[in-house]
């Protein structure tokens, strides 16, 4: 197995090959292994097959989704991005400042690059960028809502912006490290959003030559590419001549297509598919869990049963996750007890309070005052059965994840608790959420840094936005937790900043509003013919500048 | 009906009867896209889920309010629905399907991309699916009662399997074990072999149905007993006489085996991973794209309304004893 490095692992093969085993083997099964053997070759195209939805718009300003970053990673870059260590470091700016009232944030821009298009990335271009996501419409929403805190911006002279902030803002630089926030051409950003959406312009090694709509995007090597960043594995251009970005929705064509050798690497790699192909020595497995928050069930406390907290604590003990991810999962998810990715510096662990104990929480239902029994064996309390609604998105949980919950319901049932599992398409499930019948709920959601915390938790985030979704899904509401929150994201004291968050991932964690599961599942599956594989950007999508096809 | 022998095409003397037989097929088959256009509009709009959050990038991407009302302004969301509705049918009449939510593009654009690659597959399903029934059904009729039953057991299992399954069979033996052909389409001939086959082999155990018993009906009847008397071969008589009337069943299911072809075309394509109408079908649905959805649907009428008058035209041609009605 390889583990997804992020870009600045590429300097320095060895030592950073060390590093990133010893930051992300506490998170992840298996070890490390370089596939960079012999020399590289250039030339040859890659055919890279996703099982992602295709995106609208290649361009991942419009709207802003993970397909959309997967493939814009290909060919645009960010002002930020992370080092081995999970540490943020700048890539299309060369640093930044803030102001001491935090108000005030001064970009540097790096000189002596171009996009694809000829136009030079300068700090007007970047304020271009800026602005086109905050226009309505773009129907930016991924990209928007990471620069909400902007209230205006100037370009001083061309490597200089300076952005004032509505109210402190200590994640902006983490935003900034997400494709969503990437860089486009102004020049190619002034065309129509039909024409902008079809091949955006921006810095990366490879760039968009033509899209045949439900097939794929073609992708040729960027020519001109200057390295911004000096922690790749060489200088100059991409190995490749191009990558042909496919879309093969059905898993096991995906697999076939491997495994015929029609593609070299596959996304959305299922549970069994990457046992069986452990198991052979021409297909390899790219781990790379995703930022942001941990896959985990939300407890809706805005209503009966889980108001009581003592409700959330039985529920939590009354079924048996670690079994079913051991037998589901195949060894690929390592359990979570914590409500941010492991990926996540900051993220905080508390395996204690999740353990399996049907004895206890008979004791906390009993406690509870649902200690009768109805005929078909569930607990009832004033006539009523504990009975929990729980909508799935068959579109967000894959099958393995499924099977867990109806596991799940199995063992919820022998301490007398239903579970109602809907199966839903997207859309239904946004819309069991808003009209807030569910109380249970699994959300994902990726974002670079802790602030995921504050859009997750918080109670401005209980307040729907006129499409009826919010994100804080638990529906806490507690004034101190958003105190702790308030604070934590302005603060300029890295210290302070890592315990604020921690008490406020206390605070949910023993307040049982969640469910930990295991990392954001992102596996990928790759051809042995393909050679230096790994390198991912903040938000673990892979990039392929330094990989090369041995023939 | 008239029984006489004047067929459509065989007397044009009879302009007034072909005329109404168009204009009637066309009446029809505007009635039919009038109904399939507002069962969409309003069928669309009873499930669940905002059209304007579709629009803004769906899953994973949450919009402000005002990107939102800009959205529901741009594609006339905020318009009374039977303004919406009415506007929607004036468009389509004058040809307008549209700009997709989610592709960003005109459907009519999208459209036009992705029905050649559909009616390729459902066409070439067609055509082997024919194949398959009518080589079954000599082969059937020629093998004694042995032979008729293993052709029939075999026709009810292959029309009875479902494509998903069938697909992923095919791929499983003929990709990863024996390695012959792509699990996924490519730009070569070989890629379009395991759609076509599969879309065409639950077909062909139908068609096969109905045309062995045909033929079997055909062999034992007067014509068959007097040409063999006239010296006619069995051979002679199976290709010469009893085949026309094995296919007459076969022409007239052939605009509901289209049909149901089109619909095979949305897992064969999903499956395979080709583009095409059944494909995009079914990401326009799962998106809320409702321009996208209309377009397509009113192509797979319109499709589905020019294949069965074709067929009755077929129909007549193959079977003198219709004539224009």
């Amino acid at each position: 197995m390889t583990l997804a490095r992020p870009l600045a692992t590429r300097l320095f093969p060895t030592a950073t090959a060390l590093v990133a085993a010893l930051v992300l083997a506490g998170c992840t099964p298996g070890t490390t292994t370089s596939d960079a053997s012999g020399s590289p070759v250039t030339g040859g195209t890659l055919v890279y097959a996703s099982g992602d939805a295709e995106p609208g718009c290649l361009d991942p300003h419009v709207g802003g989704n993970y397909p959309q970053a997967l493939v814009a990673s290909q060919y645009l870059e960010t002002l930020y991005t992370k080092d081995a260590g999970g540490k943020l470091i700048p890539w299309l700016a060369e640093g930044s400042s803030v102001s001491e009232d935090g108000l005030t944030r001064t970009v540097k821009i790096r000189s002596g690059i171009s996009f694809t298009d000829g136009t030079a990335l300068d700090a007007a271009a970047v304020k271009a960028n800026f602005e086109h996501l905050l226009v309505p419409k773009t129907a930016s929403s991924t990209g928007y809502l990471a620069l909400g805190k902007i209230d205006s911006m100037d370009a001083v002279d061309a490597s200089t912006l300076e952005l004032k902030l509505k109210s402190p803002d200590n994640s902006l630089l983490e935003s900034f490290s997400m494709p969503w926030v990437a860089i486009e051409s102004p020049k190619a950003l002034k065309r129509s959003q039909a024409e902008n959406c079809a091949a955006p312009v921006g810095t990366g090694p490879f760039k968009v030559e033509s899209w045949k709509k439900q097939d794929s995007v073609q992708l040729v090597r960027n020519t001109g590419y200057v390295l911004p960043d000096p922690s790749a594995g060489h200088a100059g251009t991409a190995y490749l001549d191009g990558i042909t970005w496919r879309f093969i929705p059905e898993a096991a064509t995906r697999y076939a297509a491997l495994q015929a050798g029609e593609v070299q690497i596959i996304d959305n790699a299922q549970p069994d598919t990457i046992a069986a192909a452990e198991k052979t020595s021409t297909i390899k497995h790219l781990d790379a869990p995703r930022p942001g928050a941990s896959n985990r069930i939300e407890l809706n406390s805005s209503k009966a049963p889980f108001n009581d907290v003592k409700v959330r604590e039985a529920f939590i003990h009354a079924v048996n996750i670690n079994a079913s991810v051991d037998s589901l999962f195949f060894g690929t998810a390592a359990r979570s007890y914590s409500p941010l990715s492991s990926v996540e510096p900051l993220a905080y662990s508390e395996d204690s309070l999740f353990g399996y104990d049907p004895a206890k929480a008979g004791e906390l239902l009993d406690a509870a005052g649902w200690n009768k029994r109805d005929s078909a064996g569930y607990r009832t309390k004033d006539g009523a059965r504990l009975s929990l609604t729980f909508p799935v998105s068959t579109s967000q949980s894959i099958p393995a994840e499924q099977s867990l919950f109806e596991q799940m319901q199995a063992t919820a049932k022998d301490s007398g608790i239903e579970i109602k599992i809907n199966l839903l398409d997207l859309s239904s499930w946004y819309g069991d959420l808003a009209k807030n019948n569910y109380n249970l709920v699994s959300a994902p959601y990726t974002k670079v840094g802790p602030s995921v915390l504050a859009i997750l938790f918080h109670s401005d985030s209980t307040i729907p936005a006129p499409s009826g979704y919010f994100a804080n899904l638990s529906q806490v509401k507690d004034p101190s937790l958003d105190a702790l929150l308030n604070t934590a994201g302005a603060t300029k004291d890295e210290a302070e900043r890592k315990d604020l968050y921690t008490q406020a991932q206390k605070k949910v964690l023993e307040g049982y509003y969640l469910l930990p599961l295991y990392n954001q599942q992102n596996h990928f599956l790759y051809s042995s013919t393909l050679k230096n594989v790994g390198a991912t950007t903040a938000v673990a999508t892979p990039t392929f500048f330094d990989t090369w096809l041995d023939h | 009906m008239n029984t006489s022998k004047a067929s459509l095409t065989r007397s044009p003397g009879v302009p007034g009867s072909a005329a109404r037989w168009l204009l009637g097929k066309a009446g029809g088959g505007i009635f039919v896209l009038w109904a399939v256009a507002t069962a969409i509009f309003f069928g669309i709009r009873m499930i669940p889920g905002d059209p304007a959050q579709a629009i803004m990038g769906g899953p994973g991407s949450q919009a402000s309010a005002e990107a939102l009302a800009a959205a529901r302004a741009q594609y006339g969301l905020d318009q009374p629905l039977y303004v919406q509705y009415f506007g929607q049918l004036w468009r389509l009449a004058t040809g307008d399907l549209g700009t997709s939510y989610s592709l960003k593009i005109p459907v009519s654009q999208v459209l036009a991309e992705l029905l050649p690659p559909t009616l390729i597959l459902a066409g070439l399903g067609l055509l082997v699916a024919w194949v398959m029934a009518l080589v079954l059904a000599v082969i059937s009729t020629r093998s004694g009662p042995v032979g008729s039953a293993v052709a029939s057991g075999l026709e009810i299992v292959s029309s009875a399997v479902p494509h998903f399954w069938l697909a992923s069979v095919l791929i499983m033996v003929f990709s990863t074990a024996l390695g012959w052909l792509p699990p996924v389409s490519t730009s070569t001939p070989a890629g379009l072999v395991l759609p076509v086959v599969t879309l065409a082999l639950p077909l062909a155990g139908f068609l096969g149905q109905v045309m062995r018993d045909t033929m079997a009906t055909a062999q034992r009847s007067a014509f068959a007993l007097s040409a063999r008397a006239r010296g006619e071969s069995e051979i002679g008589v199976l290709l010469r006489h009893s085949l026309r009337h094995a296919a007459l069943p076969g022409i007239a299911l052939s605009g509901w085996a289209f049909g149901s072809l089109l619909s095979g075309a949305v897992v064969v394509e999903s499956i395979f991973a080709r583009p095409g109408l059944g494909r995009s079908l079914l990401s326009a649905v799962t998106a809320r794209d409702i321009p996208l959805v209309t377009g397509v649907a009113l192509v797979s009428a319109g499709a589905y309304v020019v294949i069965m008058a074709l067929s009755d035209l077929g129909e007549r041609l193959a079977d003198p004893r219709i004539g224009p009605s």
